[in-house]
């Protein structure tokens, strides 16, 4: 394995109650590379990014998940998390009575460990990440993802992702539902977020945060595997054509 | 009504059906009246640093014992508790107007095999403040009998914490709101073995708001019974119910609610509402809310109730964001426990009760 890989899926087979989701990914992110993977509802986008991070609820039957090396599928979620794995939630969850504020310093603490920042720095890091996002100071007293408006908790998964400095980000869905000034910001923060050290995975419906974040590798979902890998342009072909010719190739 | 002219009351009662009479008394004949020692009460500002401006703790002369003993004439709780203190109370007495800049803490501590104190509050009109009640002590049997009147637009923040050792607490309160009172009553309990709670608030002034916060945690063998009464008699009336309580061990909690708007309470708006959390397989938890309304021209009244355990979405998501099983499970019971603690009062004493709330859950949990 070449130092740079952050991820390598291999011939990923998983189910739930005994339905085959995926049927077969193939996937590599190398450090510095965006990906894209598109797909019609219930292809299986977010079961692979709920699979990466470790939910219950799916059972892996085939295949291998490598993280930096590592057998990521013998990792607790938590311990994913600590190893550099983030997943932006398409429905975060609510959690009444956590302050936000407590929960993102905890939070940054856990994950980031011996390099967390001490509570000055995290400060001044919050308070960049969250001028960037145009997030108001006011949110930290809030309850996580408590009465938040859609936008509110997709800025709120972004400002996760920019303070946990993750190597491998993935991003189930977090332009939908967002306005046009919202999905600019959270692509800034997106964007914010790749460096040279890091990989990211976009699962999208759309073409349109593409135009905002740049992908260097698309990939088009059917009935849980693949069909068709390609470039930036590839995004722009099925926006345009549908994913009907895609079927059509792989039946 | 005297302690021995009263009936010992049937567990078909709404109030008496999960911990009876005989489980709450302190033990020996039930009809005995045993020798009560009193409890050690101190008042002071939260920070320590000064005396409350305005407020004051006074022996109870007659005029006082005759206008705040309000509510509770035949109820045994309360002539029990009134029995055993012989006939002396003490007023905590706000002054018209007081506004103190700092909360007030009132510490009660319960010594002895039997500890009793029968506490008037005596809350002057347009009085700004936020009392925190702290019941502690290793006393065997405890009990503390609250009663009295929040004045006439008064603004005030009322904190009880049951912070016993190992013994049982019967704790009742009996509260009448003046008009355009504008009362937060919070219960905070993570104390006593046994405990039995009997709250009731009258709302008998035309534009009284009252609500009423919750936020127990219940371990080990504990028992925790919880009972909410609110009255409204006046129109333009407002209330709100939400009670959170956190089951761990083998221990049972109950909360029961009765909500009563009697004809003539046009314009009432009243709401209650019991969320349970189950943390172990042996714990239990029972919920009643009941609504008794005989007035047709209300804005709303409602009520509900839930129990659950951890909830997994939430535990997976926390799980995501870094922290392992127990941490995150830990996050979800004093998250669970601070959204109505929250509610309870300013920046400050909230600060004060989450501090309290995870010193107890960082010891217990």
């Amino acid at each position: 394995m070449s130092d740079n890989v952050i991820l390598r899926i291999n011939n990923l087979h998983v189910s739930i109650e005994d339905t085959a989701i995926l049927n077969g990914i193939d996937l590599e992110i190398k450090a510095g590379e965006v990906h894209a993977l598109m797909g019609r509802n219930g292809s299986g986008k977010s079961t692979l990014a709920n699979v990466l991070m470790g939910h219950p609820t799916y059972e892996i039957t085939d295949g291998t998940i490598e993280f930096l090396g590592e057998d990521l599928t013998e990792m607790e979620p938590w311990e994913r998390a600590r190893a550099g794995v983030f997943l932006s939630f398409q429905y975060p969850q609510a959690v009444p009575g956590l302050q936000v504020g407590n929960f993102l310093r905890k939070s940054v603490q856990a994950i980031r460990g011996e390099n967390a920042p001490g509570a000055r720095d995290f400060r001044t890091e919050l308070n960049t990440a969250m001028s960037e996002l145009n997030v108001d100071k006011q949110f930290l007293g809030r309850y996580v993802n408590d009465g938040f408006s859609g936008g509110e908790k997709k800025r709120f998964e972004i400002l996760q992702l920019l303070l946990n400095q993750p190597r491998l980000a993935v991003l189930d869905e977090t332009d939908s539902g967002l306005d046009i000034d919202a999905l600019q910001t959270v692509a800034k923060g997106i964007n914010a977020s790749t460096t040279s050290e890091s990989g990211c995975l976009i699962i999208t419906h759309y073409q349109r945060i593409l135009d905002h974040v740049k992908p260097s590798h698309v990939h088009i979902m059917i009935d849980g595997k693949i069909v068709k890998t390609g470039g930036a342009d590839l995004a722009l072909e099925v926006e345009a054509k549908g994913y009907e010719w895609l079927s059509a190739e792989n039946d | 009504m005297a302690y021995s002219d009263l009936e010992v009351p049937d567990r078909a009662d709404h109030l008496w059906r999960y911990t009876p009479w005989h489980r709450i008394h302190p033990g020996g004949e039930i009809s005995d009246v045993p020798e009560a020692g009193g409890a050690v009460i101190d008042l002071h500002s939260l920070d320590g640093s000064t005396e409350p401006g305005g407020v004051s703790l006074e022996v109870a002369t007659a005029e006082d014992l005759e206008r705040l003993s309000v509510n509770g004439e035949e109820d045994i709780s309360t002539q029990f508790i009134k029995a055993l203190a012989d006939g002396n109370a003490i007023v905590l007495r706000v002054e018209r107007k007081a506004k103190p800049t700092q909360p007030v803490l009132l510490n009660i501590e319960c010594q002895g095999d039997i500890a009793a104190l029968h506490l008037l509050l005596d809350i002057g009109e347009m009085a700004e403040l936020q009392l925190i009640t702290r019941i502690t002590g290793d006393a065997g049997w405890a009990g503390i009998l609250r009663q009295g009147i929040f004045g006439n637009a008064c603004n005030v923040n009322d904190i009880v914490i049951n912070h016993m050792g190992e013994g049982r607490l019967l704790r009742t309160d009996g509260i009448h709101l003046g008009r355009d009172a504008q009362v937060k009553c919070g219960a905070v309990g993570s104390g006593a073995s046994r405990c039995k709670a009997d709250l009731r608030y009258t709302m008998d002034q035309v534009g009284a708001t009252l609500k009423v916060n919750g936020s127990i945690l219940s371990l080990d063998g504990m028992h925790n019974d919880h009972h909410v009464e609110i009255l409204h008699l006046a129109p333009q009336t407002y209330s709100r119910l939400d009670w959170h309580s956190a089951c761990a061990g083998k221990s049972r909690t109950i909360g029961t609610g009765m909500l009563r708007i009697e004809a003539g309470a046009k314009g009432a708006d009243a709401g209650q509402l019991f969320h349970n959390l189950l943390l172990s397989k042996d714990a239990e938890a029972d919920s009643i809310p009941e609504l008794e309304v005989s007035e047709n021209d209300v804005v709303g009244c409602g009520h509900g109730t839930a129990n659950g355990p951890v909830d997994d979405d939430q535990m997976f998501y926390l799980k995501t964001r870094g922290f392992s099983e127990g941490e995150a499970r830990d996050m979800l019971v004093a998250a669970f426990l601070n959204a109505t603690l929250t509610d309870m009062g300013s920046e400050v004493v909230h600060e004060h009760l989450l501090n309290i709330l995870t010193r107890d859950l960082a010891a217990d949990l």
